[in-house]
């Protein structure tokens, strides 16, 4: 990719990772486990670890300046507000299905929708922070 | 984009510096000068002062503001 600076470069590396293994979490699979939720932990870890470090390895110019750190704060902003913005969201949902009766917590599998819920949005928030930072480079700031 | 204006592009060709060159000199990315020298980034004070120190002029030579007209 022509003209990428080092973190741009890191930031595509986070958002194919994310994609793939969040993805693959979300999509392929039916059931949820606390097996599954850990392995994905430790993928995504173990992918981000190998893709930035092959990163750190071809790139010989790796200075980060101000414009970055601004960068960066703007992507954070924007994941802390989407990650505030679902769990009003999620509270929401899971006050109005209380009061329509709708949850059974005597259910084993409850607790495990709540993880996969509270999961998907910090999975929205990081991807989302990872993107706006993208464009956030690709417009100039 | 902001009413801070720069001759960044024209000074460095003046100086037959490559954007390179100053994104070293300055301690930023050669990204960060591209946008500088296109208007998209105003710098920070520092960053600006380091900018107008490796171009060697001041900085009211460098940098100039321009009061956005009709907004409040």
């Amino acid at each position: 990719m022509p003209s990428l600076s080092y973190r741009e470069k890191t930031l595509y590396a986070s958002l194919a990772a994310e994609i793939v293994v969040y993805g693959s979490y979300f999509f392929l699979h039916r059931q949820n486990s606390i097996n599954k939720v850990a392995g994905m932990i430790v993928a995504i870890i173990v992918l981000q670890i190998v893709l930035q470090l092959i990163i750190a390895l071809v790139t010989r110019n790796r200075v980060t300046d101000e414009r970055d750190r601004l960068i960066e704060l703007r992507g954070y902003r924007a994941g802390y507000l989407t990650v505030c913005g679902l769990m009003v969201l999620g509270l929401a949902m899971l006050w109005f299905h209380a009061e329509a009766g709708n949850i059974n917590l005597e259910n084993h599998r409850v607790g495990l929708h709540f993880l996969s819920a509270f999961f998907s949005m910090l999975v929205i928030a990081d991807i989302t922070k990872t993107a706006t930072q993208i464009v956030s480079y690709r417009r100039a700031l | 984009m902001a009413g801070i204006r720069n001759r960044i592009r024209e000074l460095r060709a003046q100086r037959e510096m490559t954007q390179q060159d100053l994104a070293d000199r300055v301690g930023v990315t050669r990204q960060t000068v591209i946008a500088m020298e296109q208007d998209k980034y105003s710098p920070s004070l520092e960053t600006a002062f380091k900018v107008a120190l490796a171009l060697g002029v001041t900085l009211e030579q460098c940098f100039q503001y321009e009061p956005r007209v009709g907004r409040g």
